[in-house]
């Protein structure tokens, strides 16, 4: 019992990891918390269930879908939400924290308008497909979850420590300016996080589509938040913290409504997060520096 | 019976806006040491829910029943805010909205005190207990040939324009005291204002309790002119709704949130077919005016400029 509960745990952390990981991608690039990536990722599940439930097509034409939607959104996002402020002189981080805060409410609404505020249901063909390893129950859908967003952070982190692109990318996070200087292009750099960003949270909306067999315009908002706080538990900006974080806070919310209260579910990550900013405000793999939250 | 052109529907979006404009400027407060919080929405909960456990449960009377709602939302906001604020910026707007989520679950929750998902009924409406009371008194509004809606919506509106009125006052007056200028210095340059001798933390402290007590205040009036509360009603959406006010209508100067809130809860009941598209409205307004005008429609040289106008047009 204890064991099953423990897969449903890290297939849950695994979807929140990715979650977490397009925040912390853009939040160390660009310094900026893009509160409109929950609702990115509420459109790549619907994409998700137009294609697999409505349509009927094969589940990794669902995750192509879902990429290249959201990749777009993100592309858009990045251009008129983003750029413009960027060029303005005197304009602070809060801004763009504000004008992403735009981009999810307008986003949730058209959501709200194209498919209605009900449930709908995801339907995969192999939901009840289940095997048993060693005594614990493990359905193919886990499995699946797991083996994608296993697939994809060990992508990004090779991406990002072995490639020329993932080194611009570092650089750029590390210093746009001295980045730009040595011949990075920086905005080509940002579009690409942002977009990169958008698309795991694209993959993500179809994966939780697949774990939860239904989706509605309000998991964006409920997943964005969960995922920020896990950014601020494992260190802004922190790749490994972004996915330890995330299994970390899986395995902890269906720990407390297995044995626990099912009520208190949603809290577990804001008060982690008022515990951590308070005890190691640099998060459990941030760097500390002085003053830095200041 | 009762002049046709006092429109109750009419008055009840008027009070709405009076209520709004007092949670515009209760996000102000903080914004004028610069510091953004997410919070008022959780604060207005409380406000609003002290209020109402208050005059259903133990019978309290309304008005004193709203200022302790004010009163509990300003004393939650001395203990979320002396630990939040070490944190500023982002990281104070996550932490705030994060307390906002956790007060919600709690209110959806605790359902022996709060009533859980379904809320409180039944709250006393002022303008209702106020006709009763008039009544008992020997008053009656036909003598001065109002409906009973009618002066129901007439005692409303009044009561929160002078409270909104009030708080607009004492704020406005604020910004002109020691209080004030301490505000104004740490949003300028936090480092520079300690080391002039501000006692930086405590000044942070008061704005950020200030705010919460007048965003509870304002959920109290809410309250009490609803006579439903449920936790929906104090959602990140709120928070937003808040925060737009501000962005919107100018956070420099106090009367940004004022014209904002006033403004944009007026907009959608003039035109009746965005009505529905509010939200989306809402969204797009927030990146263009970041876009465009990040300091918000009314800014301090925008209001100098008016007060030249008209000195110009009196000379």
């Amino acid at each position: 019992m204890f064991l099953e509960q423990l897969v449903n745990g890290v297939t849950l952390g695994s979807i929140y990891a990715i979650v977490a990981l397009g925040y912390t991608l853009v939040f160390g690039v660009l310094d900026i918390i893009n509160m409109a990536h929950g609702e990115i990722f509420m459109f790549g599940a619907f994409v998700g269930m137009l294609i697999v439930s409505k349509a009927g097509a094969p589940l990794p034409v669902a995750f192509l879908g879902a990429i290249v939607v959201t990749g777009a959104m993100g592309l858009l996002l990045e251009r008129f939400a983003l750029r413009p402020l960027r060029k303005a002189p005197g304009v602070s981080n809060l801004s763009s924290l504000i004008s992403t805060i735009g981009v999810s409410i307008l986003l949730e609404n058209v959501a709200q308008k194209v498919f209605g505020a009900g449930n709908h249901l995801f339907e995969t063909p192999f939901a009840e497909i289940r095997f048993r390893v060693g005594g614990v129950t493990v359905y193919l859908v886990q499995a699946l979850i797991l083996f994608v967003s296993l697939a994809l952070m060990t992508g990004l982190a090779l991406w990002l420590a072995r490639t020329r692109t993932g080194r611009a990318l570092r650089a750029t996070a590390e210093n746009l300016a001295t980045a730009g200087l040595l011949g990075v292009d920086t905005n080509l750099m940002i579009t690409a996080t942002v977009v990169i960003a958008s698309a795991m949270g694209g993959v993500a909306g179809v994966l939780v589509g697949m774990a939860f067999n239904y989706i509605n315009n309000q998991i964006g908002l409920s997943m964005g938040l969960k995922g920020l706080a896990i950014i601020i538990f494992g260190g802004m900006g922190s790749v490994y913290g972004a996915m330890a974080g995330g299994l970390i806070l899986g395995i902890a919310e269906t720990l407390v409504v297995a044995y626990g209260d099912s009520g208190y579910r949603d809290s577990i990550a804001f008060l982690t997060i008022i515990v951590v900013l308070l005890i190691r405000p640099q998060g459990l793999f941030g760097q500390a520096a002085p003053g830095m939250r200041r | 019976m009762g002049p046709e052109w006092i429109n109750p529907y009419h008055l009840q979006v008027a009070s709405f806006a009076f209520i709004n404009v007092i949670l515009g400027v209760s996000i102000y407060v903080t914004l004028a040491t610069g510091q953004l919080s997410l919070g008022n929405a959780g604060f207005m909960g409380i406000g609003a829910y002290a209020a109402a456990l208050l005059s259903t449960r133990y019978g309290c009377p309304i008005p004193a029943g709203i200022v302790l709602g004010g009163l509990f939302a300003g004393i939650a906001g001395i203990l979320v805010g002396i630990p939040s604020l070490r944190l500023s910026g982002v990281y104070l707007a996550i932490a705030t909205l994060g307390s906002g989520e956790v007060l919600r679950a709690v209110l959806v929750n605790w359902e022996s005190l709060t009533g859980g998902a379904v809320g409180i009924a039944a709250i006393p409406q002022m303008g209702r207990v106020l006709l009763s009371r008039a009544r008992e008194a020997g008053f009656a509004p036909e003598s001065i040939g109002l409906r009973n809606n009618q002066f129901i919506g007439i005692s409303v509106f009044l009561i929160l324009f002078v409270c909104a009125f009030l708080a607009v006052l004492f704020f406005l007056r604020l910004g002109r005291t020691r209080v004030g200028r301490a505000y104004a210095a740490i949003k300028l340059d936090e480092k520079a204002a300690e080391a002039a001798g501000i006692p930086v933390t405590y000044y942070k402290v008061l704005a950020f309790s200030q705010g919460a007590m007048l965003a509870g205040f304002a959920g109290a009036l809410y309250a009490h002119t609803t006579s439903f509360v449920s936790p929906s009603d104090f959602t990140y959406h709120r928070a937003v709704e808040i925060l737009v006010f501000a962005v919107f209508g100018g956070s420099e100067h106090l009367l940004g949130p004022v014209f904002g809130a006033a403004f944009l809860t007026m907009l959608p009941e003039a035109l009746r077919s965005v009505s529905d598209y509010r939200d989306i409205l809402y969204g797009i307004l927030l990146v263009l005016t970041m876009v465009f005008r990040p300091q918000g429609v009314l800014d301090p040289p925008l209001l100098r400029g008016f007060a030249r106008f008209r000195r110009k047009g009196k000379a």
